[in-house]
């Protein structure tokens, strides 16, 4: 087993790696760039090495310093999170080069997958259902033409891409040129690597995805679906498992084409598989593969019984995965809202700030991975994303309700966040009959925030300005403090 | 005495034990059980209902949340000016949000056209396109490929023909 892993990432998903090493008894090292001096992944961690200016490119996407700062530390192992260098094949083989242990799939599998375009025609030859669409275009002819083959509305995406970045949906072929230019331009910002391709787009559509798990002994099982179908500026912001609109049937069909897709690049370590659902058919479609851990992993461990990220540790290091299919099973029903600094009203754009207030709720079935605390500023270097609040109950209707309890006790101000509107989502009563596709949000949900503050909360911000004025008055006059006054030291009211 | 928040005026008049809050025509008595200033949390009982109110203070802005939904108001007094006091011509273009210039498709004195791409910025990954509202000429370009903007900073002056 490894005795010290870099991580090199940040946020919570760096604090929930090194809780797993933790438990592991496995020292950790963090890494940090100069806007994360202070961050709570620094803190949590043994040791931390500085790498960098705030913009990731010249930090957490630095492959040669993270490599320094691996090597100086003395880890024997890279986990490389989600996001960032996690599924750059290039740095997986750089860290193996450097005799160290990269924490995932290998090279090789990354690489196959990684691009959008080779994938696909790894899928169609391994008998893997894809979604009509043209690979390897180069020039703008070439992809107006492969679009009016294929029929409008198309996707243009990045290749090597991931995450909603450098993707685009073109309605019409009048924008095809400029949403190319964006989308190339997104790319290469986010991935280095402008190659884009073009599908049809399904707009029913629901996002549906298997969590697999491999071994480097040869066991390849999968554990388990993801819906993923609440998204926005097509990334997730709700996710949950089981998915309600899948039959056991649909499952078994599913998770054996997931496996099968797994085992065509030779793939080992936790990996996800998405597929394109669409309920009118049942049809479902090979969408991409992400070679790691996933954002919404927790989901799965919560109802498969299973620490995710501790096994990827355990068979990095060359265990043996000990589950067949036939012993794994769900349990119960679990959901993950991702709390966004961002504003729903005004098309989702990050809100930075410092967190004035930052409570996270707690109780039985609620699990809260985050990265920050109060105090600590949203930059705008870094993804919004402020904490992944989870919960898991009996069924379905349960999970729903206690959710519904968290978020109402999730304080966060400083920032303006989606938690609102995520509220909004869970009580809708397509959201309860299963019937939210990928496009839901932007065309069947008229969200508006209220007009007007509620009389409580005027009620309250007058209380506490007047009693802070009172006490700061009758300090004047040196008469006896306000007996009601409760701001018993004025200070900690920041005016 | 009265407390205004987006142009919402809240008088408070203490009483015995509690204080009278009125807002137009309707008033509730508001008695503070507890008041907790480290963490801005105020337990009121409000016409006999328990509410719990967090609080905290950011200049003139405050940011209230009760039974998990959060509000941002205002605060105008005598001593501040009201509103957010910043007001932009209409050919100004401002950042949305603080990022940077990755894109300049335009120069000063160029003839543009309404909903033409004028500057694209990066944002936490995300491309923000700047468009401008109307037909004109590019009076001032006030940004350059590659800097950082902070939020509400001026990047692009546009002006009618005729004006230029």
């Amino acid at each position: 087993m490894f005795k010290k892993i870099l991580i090199a990432n940040r946020g919570e998903i760096a604090i929930r790696i090194i809780r797993a090493c933790r438990e592991l008894g496995i020292r950790t090292v963090a890494v940090y760039s100069d806007a994360d001096k202070n961050a709570l992944h620094v803190q949590h961690a043994d040791e931390a090495v500085h790498i960098g200016a705030a913009p990731p490119r010249e930090s957490y996407l630095n492959a040669d310093a993270l490599l320094r700062a691996a090597l100086s530390s003395q880890a024997d192992a890279v986990h490389p999170g989600y996001g960032f260098l996690s599924e750059n094949a290039s740095f997986a083989a750089a860290v193996d080069s450097a005799n160290l242990t990269f924490i995932g799939p290998s090279a090789d599998s990354i690489r196959a997958m990684g691009d959008k375009a080779e994938s696909k025609i790894r899928m169609k030859e391994a008998g893997v259902p894809t979604v009509p669409g043209a690979e390897g275009l180069q020039s703008l002819p070439e992809f107006e033409n492969a679009a009016r083959e294929i029929g409008y509305p198309v996707l243009v995406k990045a290749s090597a891409g991931g995450g909603g970045k450098g993707m685009r949906i073109v309605w019409d072929a009048n924008d095809l040129p400029e949403e190319i230019d964006a989308a190339r331009r997104e790319a290469l910002h986010a991935f280095g690597d402008d190659r884009l391709l073009i599908e049809k787009y399904l707009p029913h559509a629901h996002h549906i995805e298997f969590q697999v798990f491999g071994d480097k002994h040869g066991r390849l099982v999968h554990l388990f679906e993801r819906e993923c179908s609440v998204q926005r500026r097509h990334q997730k912001i709700i996710e949950e498992t089981p998915s309600p609109l899948l039959t056991p049937e649909l499952r078994r069909q599913m998770g054996e084409a997931a496996v099968k897709a797994a085992q065509a690049v030779g793939y080992y370590n936790a990996g996800t598989v998405e597929f394109i659902f669409d309920p009118a058919s049942s049809a479902f479609y090979f969408l991409e593969m992400n070679t790691r851990l996933q954002v919404e992993h927790p989901v799965t461990e919560l109802t498969a019984g299973l620490d995710l990220v501790q096994w990827q540790i355990r068979v990095a290091a060359g265990e043996r995965f000990p589950y067949s299919q036939e012993q794994l099973t769900q349990r119960g029903h679990a959901i993950e809202c991702r709390v966004y600094a961002e504003d729903p009203a005004s098309g989702f754009l990050p809100s930075t700030g410092v967190l004035l207030q930052y409570i996270e709720p707690h109780g039985p079935g609620i699990r809260v991975d985050s990265g920050f605390r109060a105090g600590d500023e949203v930059t705008h270097f870094y993804d919004p994303l402020l904490a992944k609040l989870i919960v898991h109950a009996e069924d379905r209707p349960a999970a729903i309700r206690k959710m519904q309890a968290a978020l109402r006790d999730f304080v966060v101000q400083g920032v303006v966040t989606n938690i609102d509107f995520m509220q909004a989502v869970l009580a809708h009563p397509d959201f309860a009959g299963g019937k939210v596709s990928t496009r839901w949000v932007e065309n069947n949900f008229n969200w508006e925030p209220p007009s007007s503050p509620s009389f409580e909360s005027l009620v309250a911000a007058a209380l506490a300005d007047f009693t802070i004025v009172n006490r700061q008055s009758s300090i004047e006059n040196r008469n006896e403090p306000d007996p009601f006054s409760p701001w018993k030291n004025p200070s900690g009211f920041r005016n | 005495m009265k407390i205004i928040f987006n142009n919402t005026t809240i008088d408070i008049v203490p009483t015995d034990a509690s204080y009278r809050v009125a807002i137009g025509d309707k008033t509730v008595n508001a008695e503070i059980l507890r008041a907790d200033t480290e963490h801005g949390k105020l337990d009121l009982l409000l016409d006999g209902e328990r509410v719990t109110a967090y609080i905290s203070s950011d200049n003139a802005r405050r940011w209230v949340t009760v039974d998990g939904q959060t509000f941002v108001l205002t605060k105008s007094s005598a001593s501040r000016k009201s509103g957010s006091g910043h007001h932009h011509a209409a050919g100004e273009l401002t950042a949305p949000m603080p990022g940077q210039v990755r894109v300049v498709n335009v120069s000063e004195g160029d003839s543009v056209t309404k909903g033409q791409t004028l500057l694209v910025l990066e944002a936490m990954k995300m491309e923000i396109r700047i468009q401008t509202p109307m037909d004109g000429v590019v009076k001032k370009l006030l940004v350059v490929h590659g800097q950082t903007v902070e939020r509400e900073q001026k990047l692009i002056e546009i002006v009618d023909k005729l004006e230029s």
